[in-house]
Formats: structure tokens, C-alpha cells, sequence
């Protein structure tokens, strides 16, 4: 075997973003490192992968079967590796299989067995293979026609989840909250499932969304990467929620549990590489339901490998060409293995970034079907800093918590807008925080936990601190609302103008220092400068300094670390 | 500088009109900074890129792209300069307030960049150059509106000053419309100025051009094959040109090169133009990489963000053996050298600006120096939309930008690189059908053509009363269905019932035509029935009909290998252009 194909994802449409290029060319740089031929095709040319420097021949074409066996034939390709290239990707990949275009020129699929794969998209086989290996499901039904979902009409539990099989970020599902509703989605899911089957399922609205991002090789090695949790619960696409990693509700039991579920599965589907588990938890007890599972390098996977400094796409490609975790170098430590797992010193989190100030008239509601078309990440030692910085970099027209339509909003309507997902929701419960609806009644009516919800009344209550008139307890509190994440911009929008104000600002210890992603919780010597910003007193370093003369750079690395974390580990 | 390092600014998260495109541009400037022995470190928050990768630059600060997070980085790492121009609306938007901070910003100038970006000062410029531009004014009442609209006459561009990416734009085509949308803009950025413009319905075209603030590299022209009225982002685009003269691609250039030079550009510049009557106007200019650039880097083989660094980083253009004039491939095996990476890839030669001056000033014949008359590749750009995932969305095009990506077609014939764009923007027939036609009274002459094509390759059609009559007119047989008004079965029922393979459907001015309208191309996206709403995309899908009908015609090559004519297989196409 000596050149592989690898198939892009084609243009970005929501469901489908930028993470395919990330993971495109990771893999094929991975590839190549291992000594193979990459050929590339993908119709997107604004990607660095479309560089032809990314691979040894790189084809814009349409990803379309013909055009893939026109590149087959003509580079005498030996292998396919199908799951960096999302759904498209996968899809196209099981056509040629499905068409004996593979067979028909010998090529030989790499990673995960297309078997496996399936086994974990179609939902009857999933649901066959988690009751032998006693994980549970939610009871559903398949449906493959107008005739069986008018059978289901009469005993269908409502509300339920309908989800068509084979489309991107859910496209076509929705929530029936009756047999007429069940009647209109199921029957457009139907036309737009690529193999025209829907799935109709008990919804677990208000349950806890969890994810496990989870790795397995050929020789049967497991390791987590990450778990997150949705800030959303149940009834939100996980591209439509905030997210964050690692999970902060969930009690040590909670956790282990599911993972213990995750690397259950991994093993039971037979993947090879990534993949990713969704998980739903019942706040009130220890049930849970395995909800899907992506058997390739997603979203998730981008934002989980950003999260911790892992990279899920590299080791899959590599795992693909029959690598295993303990042979691979983690590039981050450069000292310690791929098999293990990261850990995490701070938090993260994901708000997606939703396009309704374009589409001003478009349905801002929040479901299964996904509707943002990208996503930013953000990296603090506390929840809420992270949750501020989060916002921030939304380029949104709120930078913090406040929002004027809904400190417009009557009690009645602000009700609404707390019950209702839409992309702005966030702003509509910190109005309800900051109108001191008890915290008990705001998530009865979100169904968001409460750890996040007393996490958001700090940065309320810390906003509100900074509202009052000048007075001896400025400066506590405008250190207290640093800390919590907001910065001096921030703070002096919020704040009276006043010279107490300004001391306090201008204090040495309200500027961010910048601490380290480095997979391991600085338990060992990181050597790469991939940093974040945090309120606190060290900074981590790699330092390079550059031969200014010769404009080479020669590197020289010092690590400091911070006092009391890692002074023995090193 | 006395310090090597460099920050370059990203572009945030992916959203409609900043795309993937300008994270490409960013990752390319970091490692041009590289190879030319600077320490380049990013600054981005979206977590899906090759930005945020590790190992992409000499250092990562995952953070948010706000003044308040970057002053701590530059303080941190004792930054040389800041890269402003990769990084879309967002960078750029930094660079006044990073210069007031006194952070050196690297390339065009903080306040060349604000020239640019601020109106009046801007069209103060172009009088000066003589470069003409659409009538208009920045007004503050309704009847000051009606009265730029007497003068300039209809229709014209209603919109908001100081808001982004065409939000709360419309095309007023009279008097009610006018007065009806006038609130809204107003409205949509309260205290601030009403934009009121002439509106050339005329062919658009861009640029983007490489300028060390004396000498003008410009790497190629892209028409825009739909007219003026759709957003650049949204219209399918064609380099090179196919329909503009030599002459108005000369005074392409020639504006472009007056008004790099006048800005003062080090680094990359976007320009818009139209053009009507055989004149060029300016539309709109960015100070900044554009999101064509990547795609124009791929199919000029000309490294555009590499060369745009240099010159940022204070190198000349002519120093890497570029002059000031337009880049013009000709068939051949490229020269490329690996180790010469600011060199051409594809085989070619510059048009020079003095030779571009005789042929825009008619001194000279243009004969083949534009190499637009048969030139060794087209490639044609196409948007794609998202619509699916939204519902009460309006899927028709118009000044506001709604794609979310774009795919590129790339071949030596231009039907095959329209086909090309077309299916890989999934722009196909279905396998069972016809193809319905609906279109407004001034499309319907070119709906003739487009339709005659159709019939000829053997598709059925069908079409409502307006379009059928017109059809019948000039012989041309078609199925005749009902508008929704009109009763039952009608063409919403078609689409439902999988009787309509393709749908051809331009916007009306009527507005319960176009509610009608609205619902019908709603009903496409639901059932996954292609829907062209501009008659300029039709006419391009009629144009690339011949290779639909035989795919074969098209060829699959490396997209390097396309300029080399001998080793082009498998194409016996010869290029017809409209």
C-alpha cells in the first residue's frame, strides 16, 4: 500500500464547517510523515488542504462518485481513508464501496470498517448491537415510508424526537408535540433522509446532554480524550449549544459511569481511529440513554482537540495506517505517548455563532436541526471567565451579559423568552438572574443546571456590584468582577467614573497573565507555546529567543510553572 | 522593527460573509513570516481551523480578537508589529484603535485603511483620480432621499452607513419602495447617515491586487457572472473574464493601480467595479484580503499571501521580479521551483501597465496581450447556500450575502468549469421531471434562449402563463401549470408530488407575486428540487448543458496541471464563449 486517497468535505454549510480542513490537513500531514502517497479531492478551494503542498496531488473537483473514480483510476490509489471528510465524506465513500468502485480497482478502505460504520449510522443496527451489549436506548421506531408513520401516529409518545437518517447537523428533524406535527416532520424528513429512513424517539427534553470523545486502535486500546457538557439540556443539537469541557455537573460516579459506557461502545462498533458519543443523563437520578454516535472525526472532534491540546485527527490517521496509541508521540509534551489520556487545569467553553443578524426574519428557534454556522472557544480558569471571554469574541452585538430586548420584556414575556431555545437565550436568563427570579424557577422553566445558573448570578451580581455609585468597596469589587472574567473596558462601561475605579484598574494585578494548554496539567514539561489568558500571578513560558542576526531562530526553552502544581513532577 | 516577532490577527468565528477563506489567508501570512525568519504568532478563537492549530505558527493565544485581549499579548511578547489585513472585518476593524495605542500596524496604514472605509473621504479620492463611481449621497430625512433619487434616477441603493456586510440593504425600484424601506435603514443604525445611491444594473467585476505602495501586481480578473444586484459573496464568478472587452479590463487595471497608489497599499486590496455603457465605476473598495484570494492564489498560481507579506514586511515587488500590470497565464509547463516559493506556478507573463495604458487608451490593438481570448483554464467560483437548515429564511439573492461557502470548478473550457460549479454547488437535475420556468416580464427574452437550449437537449418543460405564452411565442413546447392564486393542481403541488427536476424562478417587483414567489422557492429547498433565481445562473446552466449531457467532455486533472496544455487528457472540448 503506498497512496491513499483522502476525501474532503466539500463547501462549508451549517452542520458543516472549517473542522474538516483542520482535520484534512492534520491527517494528511500525518499520512505523509508515515511515509505514504496522499491524493486528495475535495471541491472547497478556499482550505489549506486544497494546497499543493497539503498532498502529492490534490484534485478540485466535485465530490461527486464519477469524479472520485476518475481520480481512483487515474492515480492508481491503493487505499481510501473515508472518515476525515465528515458526512460527505463518509457518504461518498460508502457510494464507491456500495458500487463496487473499490472492489473494482482493488482499493482498500483504511480505519474503521465500513461495516462499523454503518453499524453505528443506521439506527436498527445500533439499536441491535447497544441491547447486546446492555447500553441503553430510548425506546423509538424506524420509519421507512408514509405508511409506517401513519401507523405510529396513534401510540408514538409525545413529545417525540424525529431524526432522518443520513443528513447533515439533522437536517429535516424536528419535536412533535402531536400526531399532526409527528404527520408534517416525519413526512420531509422522509423525502430528505439520503436512505429515506427516520427515526421517531421518546424525547428526553430537560435531561443532561453529555458527550465523550473517545479513541481505539486496531490492537483494542482505549483512552478518553475529553468529556463535555452542554450548558443546554436535551432538545438542542449539540452544534446549537453551548458546551463546555470538561463537564461540571456531573459527580465522579456520573463520570465514570459513562465512560466506562463510551469505551464499552467504542469496542462493540469496532472503530478505528475517532469518535464521539452523545450521551443523555437524567438530572434526578442515575439513568441514562446512549443517544448516537459519530463513528468519525467531527465538530466535537475540533473542538475537543483544541480543548486539550490533543490531536484527534493526526492520531486517527495514524491509527488508520495500523499505528497503535502507545506508538505515537503526543506532539505537545514531545515526551510523553498518545495513549494518554489528557487532563484538563482549566475550563472551556463553546458558544456557537448563529447567523439570525443576517437572516433577521429567520426562525430563531432552537432544536435538532442545526442552525449555527460557526462556533468560538474559550479558554479561563473559572466558569464564568470563560463564559465572558466566550461572549466577547462572539463579534455579537452584546459583549457581556446584558441584552436590550430583554431588559424590555415584560415578566410574562421574559418567561418566554427564558422557556424558549433560541441563540440568544443566555441573555434572556441573566435578565431573569438579574431581576432576582429565584434560581429554582428560572430552572424549572430552562431546564439548565443550576451549578450554571448560580455561575451566571456571580457575574450578575458582580455587574450589578459595579453599577453602584462610588463608594469604599470599589475596589474589592471591581477585583472581584477581574477575577470573575470581566475586563477593564468592561468594567469601566459598567462603573462609575471615579479615581477609586481607576486605581483599581490600573493595579499590576488586574493585567491577565498566560498560562498553558498542555494535554497533561503541567504533570510533564510542555514544549509548545499554545497559551490562554487568566487573572492570576505566573505566567507559563516557552521562550524562544531569535539569532537576530542571521534571522534563524534558535531556541531557547525555560518552563516555569506555576508554584505548587508540578514542583515535584518535575 | 527591533523586535522578530510578529502577531497576526484571525478572524474569529465562521459566520455568513467571513468564512474559511480569511482563515486560509491568515495561516499562509504566518508562515510567510516564517520563511522570511520572523517569530509569527496568532491570535484566534474559533475552534474548528487550521489557525488554531498548535503548530501552525511559533506560538498560539487561544483568546477572543478584542483590543482588550490582544494589548496583553503584545505587552507579553514585546510584539514587533501587528498583521491586521488577513484576519477579514475583524482585524481590520482593530486598526484604528491598536494605532491609537501606538501598536505598530504592518502594511497599509492604520489611516490609509480608514480612507478607504470612511465615505466621504473616500469619494473625495476617486474625484481626484477621476475615477467615476455610482451617483449618491449620505442623507439624513426621507425627503432628502427623494430628491437624491430624482436627481440620479432609479432604481437606487438604499442602506445604512457604519454597518457591516450589507445588512438592511435594499434595491428601490420606485417611489412606494423608497419611502417604504427608508425607516428601516434608518432604523437599523438610529443618529447615523442614510447611504442613497444610483443602482448600475450593469456587469460586476473584482480584483484583488498585490501593492508595496509603488508597484501594482494585480493576479487576475473575476467577472461576476450574475449582474449587478447580488451580493459578490453570492454570485458565481469567472476568471478570466469571459464577455469584458480588453479595453475595460485595461481600465480595470488602471483604477486599480491609481488607487493602490494613492492608498498607499503594502499588501493585499480588494476592488468591486461594475460596468455599463462601456464604462468602469468603482463600487467599493477593502483594504484587506479578500475571500477571494485563496481561490485566485489556486487558479493564478500566483502566491498572493506570500507576496502580500513580503511587501507588508517593507520588501519590493520588484525585488521578486514582479512589475506593476496584470498577471497573464499562458499554456505551458510551469517553471516552479519549490525552493522558489514567491515564484509563479503557472507558466505566464506580466502585462505590463504601460502596454495596458496604449490598449485602454486605444493607441494599441489589444490582440492577445490580455490573454482573455483563449486562455489555458477558466475557473468558475460557486456559492452555496445553507437554506435547508433555516427555515423563514428567503432563499432569492440580492445585495445582502447569504451563502455559507463555494466550490470551485476548474477545467480548459468553459462549460466544463461552469458544469463543474454548478453540480458541486448542487445545482443538477433531478432524474424525473421537467424543468418549470417562472420568470419576471424583463427576464423573459433571455428565458427564450435559455429554454430553446433546454428543449434542444431533449428536457421537458413547463412553465406558468406568463413564461408559457412567451414560450408558445417563439415555438417552444411547454407543459403550462397553474400559479398558486390561480387554483389547484398548481406549481406548488408539482414541486410537492417530484414533478419538477429543475426550477427556474426570477423574483418579481409584485409583492403578492413574490410572496407567492417566496413560497414556491421555500417548497424547492424542502424537497431538494435545484432553484435558480437569477436568469444569469440559468443562462450559465444552459451554457454548460452540453457537458451535463456528457460528463465525460469534462476532465480530472490535479488543478496544477491544468494550465499545461500537454498534459491535458481526456478533453476534447474547444471553449465557446457566450
Amino acid at each position: 500500500m503506498k497512496r491513499i486517497l483522502v476525501i474532503g468535505s466539500g463547501p462549508i454549510v451549517i452542520g458543516q464547517a472549517a473542522e474538516f480542513d483542520y482535520a484534512g490537513t492534520q491527517a494528511c500531514k500525518s499520512l505523509r510523515e508515515e511515509g505514504y502517497e496522499v491524493v486528495l479531492i475535495n471541491s472547497n478551494p478556499a482550505t489549506i488542504m486544497t494546497d499543493e503542498e497539503t498532498a502529492d496531488a490534490v484534485y478540485i473537483e466535485p465530490l461527486t462518485p464519477e469524479f472520485c473514480e476518475r481520480v481512483i483510476a487515474r492515480e492508481k490509489v491503493d487505499a481510501l481513508l473515508p472518515t476525515l471528510g465528515g458526512q460527505t465524506g463518509l457518504n461518498l465513500a460508502s457510494l464507491l464501496a456500495d458500487r463496487g468502485i473499490l472492489d473494482k480497482y482493488g482499493v482498500q478502505l483504511l480505519g474503521t470498517p465500513l461495516s462499523a460504520i454503518r453499524k453505528a449510522e443506521d439506527r436498527e443496527e445500533f439499536r441491535a448491537l447497544m441491547r447486546e451489549i446492555k447500553e441503553p436506548v430510548p425506546e423509538s421506531w424506524i420509519v421507512e415510508s408514509n405508511d409506517d408513520l401513519k401507523a405510529l401516529l396513534d401510540h408514538a409518545p409525545y413529545p417525540c424526537i424525529v431524526r432522518p437518517a443520513y443528513t447533515l447537523g439533522g437536517t429535516g428533524g424536528g419535536i412533535a408535540n402531536s400526531p399532526e406535527e409527528l404527520w408534517e416532520i416525519g413526512q420531509r424528513g422522509l423525502k430528505l433522509s439520503m436512505r429515506s429512513q427516520l427515526m421517531i424517539e421518546r424525547s428526553l427534553l430537560g435531561w443532561k446532554e453529555v458527550e465523550y470523545e473517545v479513541m481505539r486502535d486496531r490492537a483494542g486500546n482505549c483512552i478518553t480524550i475529553c468529556n463535555m457538557e452542554n450548558f443546554d439540556p436535551m432538545g438542542v443539537h449539540t452544534g446549537d449549544s453551548i458546551v463546555v469541557a470538561p463537564s461540571q455537573t456531573l459527580s465522579d460516579f456520573e463520570y465514570h459511569m459513562l465512560r466506562t459506557a463510551s469505551l464499552k461502545i467504542i469496542r462493540a462498533l469496532g472503530i478505528e481511529g475517532g469518535c464521539n458519543v452523545q450521551l443523555a443523563v437524567n438530572p434526578d437520578s442515575f439513568d441514562y440513554y446512549v443517544i448516537e454516535v459519530n463513528p468519525r472525526v467531527s465538530r466535537s472532534s475540533a473542538l475537543a482537540s483544541k480543548a486539550t491540546g490533543y490531536p484527534i485527527a493526526r492520531v486517527s490517521a495514524k491509527i488508520a495506517v495500523g499505528r497503535t496509541l502507545d506508538e505515537i508521540e503526543n506532539q505537545v509534551t514531545k515526551t510523553t505517548k498518545a495513549c494518554f489520556e489528557p487532563a484538563l487545569d482549566y475550563c472551556v467553553v463553546k458558544i456557537p455563532r448563529w447567523p439570525f443578524d443576517k437572516f433577521t426574519t429567520g426562525d430563531r428557534t432552537l432544536f435538532t436541526q442545526m442552525k449555527a454556522t460557526g462556533e468560538v472557544m474559550a479558554i479561563d480558569r473559572s466558569f464564568e471567565s470563560a463564559l465572558l471571554k466566550a461572549i466577547r469574541g462572539l463579534e455579537v452585538q452584546s459583549k457581556d451579559l446584558r441584552h436590550p430586548k430583554f431588559s424590555a420584556q415584560s415578566e410574562e414575556e421574559l418567561k418566554t423568552s427564558v422557556r424558549q431555545p433560541t441563540d440568544e437565550r443566555l441573555w434572556a436568563i441573566a435578565e431573569a438572574l438579574r431581576r432576582r427570579w429565584p434560581i429554582a424557577e428560572i430552572s424549572r422553566l430552562c431546564r439548565v443546571d443550576k451549578w450554571f445558573l448560580v455561575k451566571m448570578q456571580n457575574l450578575i451580581e458582580a455587574e450589578q456590584a459595579l453599577g453602584q455609585p462610588d463608594h469604599e468597596g470599589t475596589e474589592q469589587n471591581v477585583a472581584r468582577a477581574l477575577q470573575l472574567g470581566f475586563t477593564p473596558s468592561q468594567i469601566r462601561a459598567l462603573a462609575p467614573e471615579s479615581p477609586r475605579l481607576e486605581a483599581a484598574l490600573s493595579n499590576r494585578s488586574s493585567r491577565p497573565v498566560h498560562k498553558m494548554v498542555d494535554t497533561c496539567a503541567g504533570e510533564f514539561e510542555s514544549k509548545t507555546p499554545y497559551y490562554y489568558a487568566t487573572l492570576g500571578r505566573d505566567s507559563d513560558d516557552v521562550l524562544i529567543e531569535l539569532n537576530e542576526g542571521e534571522g534563524a531562530s534558535q531556541a531557547v526553552i525555560q518552563t516555569q510553572i506555576e508554584l505548587g502544581v508540578s514542583s515535584e513532577a518535575r | 522593527m527591533d523586535s522578530r516577532t510578529v502577531l497576526v490577527l484571525g478572524s474569529g468565528p465562521i459566520r455568513i460573509g467571513q468564512g474559511i477563506e480569511f482563515d486560509y489567508s491568515c495561516v499562509h501570512c504566518v508562515w510567510a513570516l516564517q520563511q522570511m525568519g520572523y517569530r509569527a504568532i496568532l491570535i484566534n478563537n474559533n475552534p474548528e481551523t487550521v489557525s488554531t492549530d498548535f503548530d501552525t505558527g511559533d506560538g498560539l493565544y487561544f483568546e477572543p480578537v478584542t483590543l482588550d485581549d490582544v494589548l496583553p499579548i503584545l505587552e507579553r511578547e514585546k510584539v514587533g508589529g501587528v498583521v491586521v489585513q488577513f484576519g477579514g472585518q475583524t482585524a481590520i476593524n482593530m486598526a484604528e484603535g491598536l494605532a491609537s495605542a501606538g501598536v505598530r500596524i504592518l502594511g497599509t496604514s492604520a489611516d490609509s485603511i480608514a480612507w478607504a472605509e470612511d465615505r466621504d473621504r473616500f469619494d473625495q479620492l476617486l474625484n481626484r483620480l477621476g475615477i467615476p463611481k455610482p451617483a449618491g449621497k449620505a442623507v439624513r430625512s426621507l425627503s432628502e432621499a427623494q430628491e437624491i433619487a430624482a436627481q440620479v434616477g432609479f432604481p437606487v441603493l438604499v442602506r445604512p452607513s457604519f454597518v457591516l456586510g450589507g445588512r438592511a440593504m435594499e434595491i428601490c425600484y420606485d417611489e412606494v419602495q423608497l419611502e417604504a424601506f427608508y425607516g428601516l435603514a434608518e432604523s437599523a443604525n438610529p443618529g447615523q447617515p442614510v447611504l442613497v445611491d444610483q443602482y448600475l444594473l450593469g456587469k460586476e467585476a473584482e480584483v484583488d491586487v498585490i501593492s508595496d505602495g509603488e508597484t501594482t501586481f494585480v493576479p487576475g480578473i473575476m467577472e461576476h457572472i450574475e449582474r449587478a444586484g447580488v451580493h459578490s459573496g453570492d454570485s458565481m464568478a469567472v476568471y478570466p473574464p469571459v464577455t469584458l472587452s480588453p479595453a475595460i479590463c485595461a481600465e480595470i487595471i488602471h483604477q486599480s493601480c491609481q488607487l493602490a497608489r494613492a492608498l498607499q497599499v503594502r499588501g493585499l486590496m480588494n476592488i468591486q467595479f461594475v460596468i455599463q455603457n462601456h464604462q468602469v465605476f468603482v463600487l467599493e473598495v477593502n483594504p484587506r484580503a479578500s475571500r477571494t484570494v485563496p481561490y485566485l492564489s489556486k487558479v493564478t498560481g500566483i502566491p498572493m499571501v506570500q507576496l502580500a507579506t513580503r511587501c507588508m514586511m517593507g520588501e519590493s515587488l520588484k525585488d521578486h521580479g514582479y512589475s506593476s500590470g496584470l498577471w497573464v497565464p499562458t499554456s505551458g509547463r510551469p517553471v516552479h521551483d519549490p525552493a522558489r516559493p514567491l515564484e509563479p506556478r503557472t507558466h505566464g507573463r506580466i502585462c505590463a501597465e504601460a502596454d495596458l495604458e496604449a490598449i485602454r487608451t486605444g493607441q494599441r490593438p489589444a490582440g492577445s496581450a490580455l490573454g482573455i481570448e483563449a486562455p489555458p483554464l477558466y475557473a468558475v467560483k460557486s456559492p452555496v447556500f445553507s437554506f435547508q437548515k433555516l427555515s423563514r429564511v428567503e432563499p432569492s439573492l440580492g445585495p445582502e450575502m447569504k451563502s455559507t461557502g463555494e466550490v470551485l470548478g476548474i477545467d480548459t473550457s468553459y462549460e466544463a468549469a461552469l458544469y463543474k460549479a454548478l453540480v458541486g454547488s448542487g445545482i443538477t437535475f433531478k432524474p424525473t421531471g421537467r424543468v418549470l420556468l417562472t420568470v419576471n416580464q424583463q427576464d423573459k427574452p433571455a428565458a427564450i434562449q435559455i429554454a430553446r437550449e433546454l428543449a434542444k437537449m431533449g428536457y421537458l418543460l413547463a412553465a406558468t402563463s406568463g413564461t408559457h405564452q412567451a414560450l408558445r411565442e417563439a415555438g417552444i413546447e411547454s407543459q403550462l401549470v397553474l400559479k398558486i392564486r390561480e387554483g389547484q393542481p398548481n406549481l406548488l403541488d408539482a414541486i410537492l408530488a417530484g414533478e419538477v427536476s429543475l426550477m427556474i424562478n426570477s423574483p418579481g417587483q409584485d409583492r403578492q407575486e413574490e410572496e407567492e414567489a417566496a413560497r414556491i422557492r421555500r417548497a424547492c429547498i424542502e424537497t431538494g428540487v435545484a432553484c435558480i433565481t437569477s436568469i444569469d445562473t440559468a443562462a450559465a446552466l444552459a451554457h454548460a448543458l452540453p457537458i451535463f449531457e456528457n460528463p465525460e467532455r469534462a476532465s480530472c486533472l490535479p488543478y496544477g496541471e491544468y494550465g499545461q496544455a500537454s498534459s491535458v487528457r481526456g478533453s476534447e472540448t474547444t471553449s465557446t464563449v457566450p
